[in-house]
């Protein structure tokens, strides 16, 4: 059998080849220079940068807030979401446009506009400085950051999935006795269960790559508020290719875990609408 | 009674979808709702599920007001077309969901659960998803859901909509015995008159958010008091005839009514001819049943057990056919006929063969609403009136026709008009000298006459009173049947001589009477107002108060009519309907 | 979505008991939540963009656009568009149309690494280009003895940009061309239609609304990306440095009229691309 289904349609061979060429040569010979760049180190080089204590400060920060940053949208993003999806208010449709603006913002922008709101003289951060709040140059402003730029993918993997969520459902569970809150429970927070996993998943997999945004709200302190992503850079900055790509790769490695995980779960919500769909 | 909607009335954005609605369903009653989709029926139901609210009017289950109460309070049970199942949970988990919400003990659930999938016949199925069963068999786990906390009441929202017709019918049996042996007071609402004929114990149809008639599947067929009812359910074709001191006059013939009135005075009616009540013969000596009229036959399609013809009436004739079913327009000069196989056998016919066009039975519906004259000065003038929007929307809706007259002289003292029959409904435009022209038409033999100013359109509200008692029936009559075919709200308006107070006791009950004869005889539901005053001014001024207003008015008495309804009448800006019973 | 939403809307109009003062502070409370949190971490940055840079007036801001460096970088940045955009675009319709036309196997490898730059951190996508092109990387020492410069240089902007930038038409493209079938392709192809006919006259209309939303938000991304042009540029002023590296030398030489000014214009490309992004989904071509 061949590796492909036969067709009437023209142009598989131009375009497959096309497709294949280029994604060799922009992702495949590259991400082989990482790989081979990172394996010609010596072990223990590279157990050395890897595991160093700067590095591993670096993960804290970088993984620890991602975690934070998509904890707080899975709550702030179904909240939003919900309001998008279910209630009317004037304004609505502007703020469904405005969701996506974190997106279609340069990162270099959100970042210093972020860091001059919430420095110490900032619109916001001088209302929390007499608090004893500090957000720019903390780990709180790398979170608040990580947690702008990831909020679109929180809300947006939310509202289709509301949407979906059949208002018969409810009342069925209503007309059956369910309150507002069991019926919240038992049959709306199962139902977008699937879409809150994904958007998380996403909101993390794009906080942990963050770098733009990052680096001017963050203070870029050795050991307390340095990303991953920027040790990258320094380590790049002083030709240390090797350490760089070990690095790299550790940080590609977490990457990929996550794409899979999003590919499953998606798979898994696919199947499943597929199966309510053909019976 | 079981179930009580009193005045129901629910608006979505100034219209209203459920119009005054009052039905009372007795205990146990296998209740169907049937009307084309947008008339209310669904909105009616969620409103007694409690998934949807009223503005107006109360709902009473099992003797407890429920009209404020929540949905989970109600009790009722609700099966939805598409199921609406908990995908994520099994069988079992949706049939206990409405028990585990009560904290009912596990072993109890079960128990009942195991009773509740034998009764629908899917023992075993427990640990199932939905996904995993077929739609048939997921209506049923939702029936047994709706079923757990044993309900008062089952509800049915278009049940059998999405499934193929071999599983419907399976499903309609099984729940139709479920009912039975639970002995359950069930609504279901459908589109479908044939599930409706199947199912039910009483039907009430819907259209345009009211309920126009209620009763049991054959007497509606049979006797159906509204056009739509006739048209709706099954097919009929409606003929203009006139009812004589005889019978039912069509195209010459006399033919003994069904139903036995006796007639005051000649006057044009609306006559029902079922397709099957149509007997076609080779000759007009081989027919056994009354003589109509001669014809061609135009279309022969064979649908197995019956034939469905249609037939094209000699233009001799002049049998004024109305409608079918509305499904097509330009078929309605054409006589719809269906005949049995054995009917066939004995006289087998062509498209274009002539035959003779016999009639079994003929039903008269009681409207008094038949047909229109647009009557106006020149045979032009009267050419436009027939044009005005809100006439063209009425007949269409009534499945009626517009003929025109033209009285050159209307209005000129002592004229005489052109022909003293007057067919149907007069209708005149509303100009400045209305009320002299309108008393002229009355005095020389107009019994109901429409004074239609230019540009009107559908009322949102018609107001109804009438002057003297012998137009009272009249009058409520004339009302219930436009009413049927507009969506309105009816307002009666009680006018007392006087200041306020003056007879209050006396016109409250006046009120009342009005509105429990509109009720009881003419299924009219209307609300009621009591002002003081001369009475026409009165209503002039009540008309002023809104745009969109229409006026029904019985008239009995044609002393000073002119002047009295110059307020009126005279380039009023709202359509108005005289009813006039009194010496011509 | 709009028009399902609105749906859902009317819906849960006036039903009994749902005026409880409980929904209504729930209703209230998610409204207030969304609103604020919106507001602090999207439109106070927004407004702040603006108010800072026109903090000294606008003649102060004008000014900043008249600095040579800022000119050279806005034009290094349409240059470098201008490149990326269209050749995304061909990649995209090319990949749409092998992936969503055709079965074959390995279809979901190829798939997965469209979706690859999505996944990884910009950096890094800018570090495999130095890895490959670098002083130290595969071809450097080769580049270096023909004397051709890809990092800390042109070329390697546009390699960087158009990694980060080439999923997103392609991502756009082929769930919209799957979702439409091949059904009218291939009546065009048994009428006679060749290859190309087809693909101007009746695929290409099909889709044209998800290919518009696609080259805008790859523009979008091209315009605007940091961290991996960052890795590649060198930051040399007036010669490798793009609008969002130039904001950065700027702000941190605290010239923020002129970090802003700069910014300013970045952002008011995001708002023409969400006011394109709405349109299109306007016209019944759903983006999400």
């Amino acid at each position: 059998m061949s590796f492909r289904q036969a067709s009437v349609l023209p142009g598989f061979g131009l375009t497959f080849g096309f497709t294949t060429f280029f994604l060799s040569t922009m992702v495949l010979l590259p991400l082989a220079a990482m790989v081979l760049a990172a394996g010609s180190m010596h072990w223990s080089d590279f157990v050395h940068v890897v595991f160093s204590a700067r590095a591993l400060d670096s993960y804290r920060l970088s993984f620890g807030a991602s975690f934070l940053a998509a904890s707080i949208n899975l709550v702030f993003g179904f909240i939003i979401a919900w309001t998008l999806v279910r209630y009317e208010f004037p304004g609505r449709k502007l703020i469904d446009a405005l969701i996506d603006m974190p997106f279609a913002l340069p990162t270099a922008v959100s970042g210093i506009a972020l860091t001059t709101v919430f420095a110490q003289s900032g619109w916001i951060g001088r209302y929390l400085e007499p608090l004893g709040i500090k957000v720019a140059y903390t780990w709180l402003g790398v979170t608040l950051a990580l947690t702008l730029i990831s909020m679109p993918f929180a809300v947006r993997a939310l509202q289709p999935a509301l949407l979906e969520v059949q208002r018969d459902l409810e009342d069925a569970a209503e007309t059956l006795g369910a309150g507002r809150f069991y019926v919240f429970r038992r049959i709306i927070l199962p139902t977008v269960l699937p879409a809150l996993l994904t958007g998380f998943s996403l909101s993390f997999a794009r906080a942990v790559g963050e770098y733009g945004s990052v680096i001017f709200i963050a203070g870029n302190l050795p050991m307390k508020t340095e990303i991953t992503p920027l040790l990258i850079v320094i380590h790049l900055e002083q030709f240390d290719y090797q350490g760089a790509a070990a690095l790299g790769l550790v940080m590609l490695v977490m990457s990929f875990t996550v794409l899979f995980a999003i590919n499953l779960l998606q798979a898994w919500g696919r199947r499943r609408h597929l199966q309510a769909a053909s019976s | 009674m079981s179930i009580i909607l009193d005045q129901v009335t629910k608006h979505y954005g100034g219209v209203p979808v459920v119009n005054d609605v009052s039905l009372d369903i007795g205990d146990g009653e296998f209740f169907v709702l049937l009307g084309p989709s947008g008339s209310g029926k669904s909105t009616l139901l969620r409103a007694i599920a409690g998934l949807s609210g009223v503005d107006h009017g109360r709902i009473a289950l099992h003797g407890r007001d429920v009209t404020h109460l929540t949905a989970r309070k109600r009790g009722v049970g609700l099966v939805f077309q598409n199921y609406a199942l908990f995908r994520h949970m099994t069988v079992a988990d949706n049939i206990e969901f409405a028990l585990r919400v009560r904290h009912v003990r596990g072993k109890l659930r079960r128990q009942r659960r195991k009773e509740l999938l034998r009764l629908v016949a899917l023992e075993g199925m427990d640990e199932r998803l939905p996904a995993q069963l077929s739609g048939g068999q997921q209506q049923r786990v939702a029936v047994a859901r709706a079923l757990a906390h044993k309900p008062e009441v089952l509800l049915l929202d278009e049940p059998f909509g999405a499934l193929d017709a071999k599983i419907r019918d399976e499903l309609r049996r099984t729940i139709r015995e479920v009912q039975r042996e639970l002995g359950i007071t069930t609504v279901l609402v459908t589109h479908d008159q044939e599930e409706a004929f199947a199912m039910a114990d009483r039907i009430g149809i819907m259209n345009l958010g009211r309920l126009l008639e209620v009763g049991a599947p054959h007497d509606l067929y049979s006797r159906p008091a509204t056009r739509f009812v006739a048209t709706f359910l099954g097919a009929a074709n409606l003929i203009l005839a006139r009812r004589t001191a005889d019978g039912i006059q069509v195209c010459g013939t006399t033919i003994a009514a069904a139903d036995r009135t006796p007639a005051a005075n000649e006057h044009e009616v609306v006559a029902v001819v079922r397709p099957e009540e149509v007997e076609l013969a080779p000759a007009r000596a081989a027919l056994t049943t009354n003589y109509l009229a001669g014809g061609v036959v135009e279309e022969v399609v064979f649908t197995g057990a019956l034939e469905r013809l249609r037939v094209r009436l000699d233009a001799a004739a002049h049998t004024p056919l109305l409608a079918h079913d509305g499904s097509d327009d330009n078929a309605s000069e054409l006589l719809q006929v269906t005949r049995t196989q054995h009917e066939q056998r004995g006289f087998a016919v062509t498209p274009g063969q002539n035959v003779a066009v016999g009639v079994r039975r003929v039903h008269v519906l009681p409207t008094p609403l038949s047909s229109f004259t647009a009557c106006a000065a020149s045979a032009q003038l009267a050419e436009a009136l027939g044009r005005e929007p809100l006439l063209v929307e009425l007949a269409a809706r009534m499945k009626t026709r517009i003929t025109t007259r033209s009285e050159p002289k209307m209005g000129v003292a002592e004229a005489l008009c052109e022909s003293a029959d007057f067919v149907g409904t007069t209708v005149i435009a509303s100009q400045t000298d209305c009320a002299h022209r309108s008393e002229w038409l009355l005095r020389r033999g107009a019994r109901d006459l429409l004074v239609l100013p230019a540009g009107a359109t559908a009322p949102q509200r018609v107001l109804i009173h009438w002057m003297g008692e012998a137009a009272r029936n009249a009058t409520l009559a004339m009302s219930a049947s436009v009413l049927r075919h507009v969506p309105a709200e009816a307002v009666y308006v009680g006018i007392f001589p006087g200041q306020a107070g003056g007879r209050g006791p006396h016109g409250m009950r006046e009120l009342l009477d009005a509105r429990s004869e509109a009720q009881a005889a003419h299924g009219l539901e209307m609300r009621t107002e009591m002002r003081f005053g001369e009475v026409a001014e009165e209503l002039a001024r009540r008309l002023a108060e809104a745009p969109g207003q229409m006026l029904i008015v019985g008239v009995t008495e044609l002393t000073r009519f002119a002047e009295r309804f110059r307020a009126l009448l005279d380039g009023g800006h709202w359509p108005v309907l005289i009813v006039y019973r009194g010496a011509p | 979505m709009s028009a399902a939403a609105s749906r859902v809307l009317v819906a849960d109009a006036a039903r009994p008991g749902q005026h409880t003062w409980l929904h209504s502070i729930v209703r209230w409370l998610f409204i207030t939540v969304s609103l604020t949190f919106l507001a602090a971490v999207l439109l106070a940055p927004l407004a702040t963009v603006f108010a800072m840079a026109f903090a000294h007036g606008v003649e102060a801001y004008l000014k900043a656009f008249a600095d040579p460096d800022t000119l050279a970088a806005i034009r290094l940045t349409l240059i470098t568009a201008a490149v990326v955009v269209p050749v995304n675009t061909v990649f995209g319709l090319a990949a749409a149309w092998a992936i969503a036309k055709f079965e074959f196997r390995g279809k979901s490898v190829l798939v997965t690494l469209i979706d690859l730059p999505l996944a990884i951190s910009p950096v890094i996508s800018g570090m495999l280009f130095v890895l490959l092109f670098g002083l130290h990387g595969w071809f450097g020492v080769w580049l270096q003895e023909h004397d051709i410069s890809i990092i800390f240089a042109l070329p390697g902007i546009m390699l960087a940009t158009m990694f980060v930038t080439f999923p997103y038409v392609a991502r756009e493209l082929i769930p919209l061309m799957q979702q439409l079938g091949n059904d009218e392709e291939e009546a065009a192809i048994t009428l006679g239609a060749g290859g190309w006919l087809t693909f101007f006259r009746v695929t290409l209309p099909k889709v044209r609304w998800g290919l518009v939303y696609g080259m805008v938000l790859c523009n979008a991304r091209a315009m605007g990306e940091f961290g991996a042009v960052s890795v590649v540029s060198g930051h040399i002023r007036g010669l490798t440095n793009t609008m969002p590296l130039h904001i950065e030398i700027l702000y941190n030489e605290y010239n923020f009229v002129g970090a802003f000014a700069v910014a300013s214009l970045l952002t008011l490309l995001a708002v023409l691309t969400l006011g394109v992004k709405t349109l299109v989904e306007r016209t019944g071509y759903r983006g999400h």
